[in-house]
C-alpha cells in the first residue's frame, strides 16, 4: 500500500479551529445545564438559610446534612450509570434492607470483625446486582420488571433475616456515619486543621486536573475554554470547597469520616464516567444500543457490569444506612430507590437514557438534603416536606424540558 | 498540512501494522480479498439472502444493487458481522473465516457504513468516530490524540463540520453521514462496505465521497457500494453484481454494460427472471 498517498483534497489548514462564536455558545449549552443545577443548590441553600435564621448552615447541622444523605448520593451514583444506559434500578432499597441485615448478623451472631462485615456487605450486594444483571443483559428482560421483581424478593428475604431489630454495638462500625476523623493537627482558633487541610488539598487536586486536562488540549492544538472561564470554574469551586471546609472545621467532630467515603466515591466515578472507555461506552448504550453494538461495544457486558456496580454500592448504603441507624431493622431502605431516581432526574438525566452525570446526581441528591433539612428545622410537617419534594421534582425536570426546547435541541 | 496520511490515522497498534503488509502482499495475488460462497439468512419466514455469492478483490469496486429488499443490506450485515448467516462459507484473503460480532469484522479489517449509520446521537463527532475502538493511553482514553486525528480525517473527507465536538444531535443528515464514512477512515481497513453512503448528500457531497472510494481502490482496498443511483455507481465501480429476491442475478462489467441490461437485471425482465414468489414476504 503506497503510504504517501495524499488523502486531502486541497484545505486551508487551521480552517477547522476556527470555530464560529454560535458553536462556542451551542457547546456550552452542555455545560449550562450543569452550572444551572448548581446556582439552584445553590440559591435553595440561600433560601433557607434566610427561613430558618442562619441555623441551616450551622456547622452541626452541615455535618449531620452529609450525614442524612450520604446513603441517597451513594446510591445516586449507581442509579446515574443505570439510567443513563437506559435502565432503571426499583430493587435497590431491599437490597439496603437484605444487605444491611446480613452485616448487623455477620457483627452480632458471626462475630466478623467489622471490617469484614463491610467487605461482604459489599461482596452481597454485588452479588446481587450480578443476579439482576443476569437476567437484565443477558435475557433481555426489561430492567424495570427484574427490579421490580428483586424489590419484592430481597424485601422478603430481608424479613426472612430480620425477623426482629438487630442492634449492632460495634462502635468501629457505627463510627462510620457518626465518626470524625481524628483531630491530630490541633486547631487553629476553633477550627480543626485537618479538616482545613483536606479542603485545602481538594480545591488543589482540582486545580491541577483541571489545569492538565486544559494543557492536554492545547499540545493537541484544540479549542479550550475561555481563559475567564476556566478562572472563574476554578474560583468558584475554591470558594465552594473553601466554605465547606470552614464549616466543617468548626463543627463538633471536624471532618465527617462519612464525607471522605461519599467525596472519595464521587470522584472516582466521575472518573470512570468521564475519562475511561467503559464510561464512554454507557453513554454510547443509553444513545443508540443498536449503534453502540453494531461499533463493537459489548453491550451486554455494560448492561451486566452497571448492576453489579449499582448492587455493590447498594451495599455499601446498606452498611452506611446501618451504622447510622446502630441496629438492621426488615423495613431498613424504605424509598430510598425512589429517593436515588429523583436525584438523578433533578440533577438532569434524560429519561430516555444518554444524558446524565455524577456531579448532577450528587447535586440533586443535595437539594432534596436541603429541602429535608430546612423544612425540619421550619418544623413543617413531613407529609408537607413530601409534597413539597413532588413538587420540586416536577418543576425540575419541566424548567429543563422547556429550556431545551427553547434551546431547540429537544 | 491537511494531508492525512491514512497509515497515520489508523497508527494505533502494531497489529494493524501486519494488516497493511497482508494488503500489500494481497493485492498482488490473484485470490478475493473477501469470498463468500452460498450465504443464506432467514429472518423466520423471510429468506433475506438464499445461496448468494460475491467476489471482491483488492483494488477493486463492487456495485451492490437490487430492488428494495432484495437483501444488500442483509449481506452488507453479514459481512459486517452484525448478522451470523444461516449457512454459507466466507473467506478473507483465502482464509475461511467467520464474522461472529463487530468487533471481530473489524479486527479482519472490515469498516462498514451502515444503511441507518448507526450513529449515537448523544455523542459527539469524535467519540462516535472512535466508538468500539477507543484509543487509550496508560489505561484512560487518550481524548486529544482522538480528537485531533477526528479533526484530520474530517477535513480529509472535506466535510462541513463545524466542529469535532458537535453533538451527533444536531447535524444535519448529510454531515451524519459524513460522520459514518469518516469512521472508514480510522483503523486501516482493507475491506469497506458502504450501504447507500451518499443518499443524503448534496451534489458536491456525493462527489466527494465518490472521489473518496476511488482513493480507496487506489490504496489497494476492496470496496463494495451499495447504492441505488446508477449514475454513482457506474461512476466509480468496476463490477456491478445484481440481487433480487436474496439471490445473484447477475455480474456486470460497469465499463461495458449497458444501463439497461443492468436495469433489467434489477427488475427481474431477464437473467434468472423465474418467479420465486416464496421470497417475499
Ligand atoms: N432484522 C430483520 N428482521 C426481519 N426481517 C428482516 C431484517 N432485516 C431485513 N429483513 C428482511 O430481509 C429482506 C432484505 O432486507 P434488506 O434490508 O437486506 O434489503 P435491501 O436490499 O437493503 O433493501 P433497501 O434497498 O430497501 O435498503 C427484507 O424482506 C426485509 O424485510
Ligand atoms: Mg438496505
Amino acid at each position: 500500500m503506497s503510504t504517501d498517498t495524499n488523502l486531502a483534497p486541497a484545505m486551508p489548514s487551521g480552517e477547522q479551529a476556527r470555530i464560529p462564536l454560535s458553536q462556542r455558545l451551542s457547546g456550552l449549552g452542555g455545560n449550562a445545564r450543569q452550572y444551572g443545577i448548581f446556582a439552584a443548590l445553590i440559591v435553595i441553600i440561600l433560601l433557607f438559610q434566610g427561613l430558618t435564621d442562619g441555623r441551616l448552615l450551622k456547622p452541626d447541622n452541615v455535618v449531620s446534612l452529609f450525614q442524612q444523605n450520604a446513603y441517597v448520593m451513594v446510591l445516586a451514583i449507581g442509579m446515574v450509570m443505570v439510567i443513563v444506559a437506559g435502565h432503571i434500578d426499583l430493587s435497590v432499597g431491599s437490597v439496603v434492607a437484605l444487605v444491611g441485615g446480613i452485616v448487623a448478623l455477620s457483627i452480632t451472631d458471626w462475630g466478623l470483625p467489622w471490617w469484614v462485615a463491610v467487605l461482604l456487605g459489599v461482596a452481597i450486594g454485588a452479588v446481587v446486582g450480578a443476579w439482576q444483571g443476569f437476567w437484565i443483559a443477558y435475557v433481555g428482560i426489561p430492567a424495570f420488571i427484574v427490579t421490580l421483581a428483586g424489590m419484592l424478593i430481597f424485601r422478603g428475604l430481608a424479613l426472612v433475616v430480620v425477623s426482629q431489630t438487630i442492634r449492632v454495638n460495634d462502635d468501629n462500625f457505627n463510627s462510620i456515619v457518626s465518626g470524625s476523623l481524628p483531630n491530630f493537627l490541633g486547631f487553629s482558633g476553633d477550627m480543626d486543621v485537618v479538616t482545613l487541610v483536606i479542603g485545602a488539598l481538594t480545591i488543589a487536586a482540582f486545580a491541577i486536573a483541571q489545569f492538565r486536562a486544559r494543557m492536554q488540549l492545547r499540545k493537541h492544538d484544540l479549542h479550550v475554554e475561555a481563559l475567564g472561564l476556566f478562572i472563574a470554574k476554578l474560583v468558584g469551586v475554591a470558594v465552594a470547597v473553601g466554605f465547606l471546609s470552614v464549616l466543617l472545621s468548626l463543627s463538633a467532630g471536624g471532618m465527617p469520616i462519612i464525607l471522605v467515603i461519599v467525596g472519595v466515591l464521587i470522584v472516582a466515578y466521575t472518573f470512570l464516567m468521564g475519562r475511561t472507555v467503559f464510561g464512554r461506552h454507557i453513554y454510547a448504550v443509553g444513545g443508540n444500543r443498536p449503534a453502540a453494538s453494531l461499533s463493537g461495544v459489548r453491550t451486554k457486558r455494560v448492561d451486566f457490569m452497571i448492576f453489579v456496580n449499582i448492587g455493590a454500592l447498594a451495599g455499601v448504603a446498606a452498611i452506611i444506612t446501618t451504622a447510622r441507624g446502630g441496629a438492621a431493622v426488615a423495613a431498613a431502605g424504605q424509598n430510598f430507590e425512589l429517593d436515588a431516581i429523583a436525584a438523578c432526574f433533578i440533577g438532569g438525566a434524560a429519561v430516555t437514557g444518554g444524558i446524565g452525570r455524577i456531579s448532577g446526581a450528587i447535586v440533586g441528591a443535595l437539594i432534596m438534603g436541603v429541602l429535608n433539612m430546612g423544612l425540619s428545622i421550619m418544623s413543617v410537617d413531613p407529609s408537607w416536606q413530601q409534597a413539597i419534594k413532588g413538587l420540586v421534582l416536577l418543576f425540575a425536570v419541566a424548567f429543563d424540558l422547556i429550556n431545551k426546547r427553547r434551546a431547540g435541541t429537544s | 498540512m491537511s494531508a492525512v496520511d491514512p497509515a497515520q490515522v489508523g497508527d494505533f497498534t502494531d497489529q494493524q501494522h501486519d494488516d497493511v503488509e497482508q494488503v500489500i502482499t494481497m493485492s498482488t495475488s490473484p485470490v478475493p480479498l473477501l469470498s463468500m460462497r452460498g450465504i443464506s439468512k432467514n429472518f423466520g419466514a423471510v429468506e433475506a439472502l438464499a445461496g448468494v455469492d460475491l467476489d471482491v478483490f483488492a483494488h477493486e469496486v463492487v456495485a451492490l444493487v437490487g430492488d428494495n429488499g432484495a437483501g444488500k443490506s442483509t449481506l452488507a450485515k453479514v459481512i459486517a458481522g452484525a448478522h451470523t448467516p444461516d449457512s454459507g462459507l466466507i473467506e478473507i484473503a483465502g482464509e475461511p473465516t467467520s464474522i461472529p460480532t463487530p468487533s471481530a469484522a473489524r479486527t479482519l479489517g472490515v469498516a462498514t457504513v451502515f444503511q441507518d449509520l448507526a450513529l449515537c446521537d448523544n455523542l459527539d463527532v469524535t467519540s462516535n468516530l472512535f466508538l468500539g475502538r477507543e484509543v487509550k493511553r496508560g489505561g484512560l482514553r487518550d481524548d486529544g490524540y482522538m480528537e485531533a486525528t477526528a479533526r484530520r480525517v474530517l477535513q480529509a473527507l472535506n466535510s462541513r463540520i463545524p466542529s469535532v465536538r458537535t453533538p451527533l444531535s444536531t447535524l444535519s443528515a448529510g454531515q451524519r453521514q459524513a460522520v459514518a464514512i469518516a469512521r472508514t477512515l480510522i483503523g486501516e481497513p482493507r475491506i469497506v462496505v458502504l450501504d447507500e453512503p451518499t443518499a443524503a448528500l448534496s451534489v458536491g457531497q456525493t462527489a466527494e465521497v465518490l472521489t473518496h472510494i476511488e482513493r480507496l481502490r487506489e490504496l489497494g482496498l476492496a470496496v463494495i457500494l451499495i447504492s441505488h443511483n446508477m449514475t454513482d455507481v457506474r461512476a466509480v465501480s468496476d463490477r456491478i453484481v445484481v440481487l433480487r429476491h436474496g439471490r445473484n442475478n447477475g455480474t456486470f462489467d460497469a465499463a461495458t454494460t449497458s444501463h439497461e441490461a443492468v436495469l433489467a437485471a434489477i427488475t427481474g425482465a431477464t437473467v434468472r427472471s423465474t418467479p420465486r414468489l416464496h421470497a417475499l414476504r
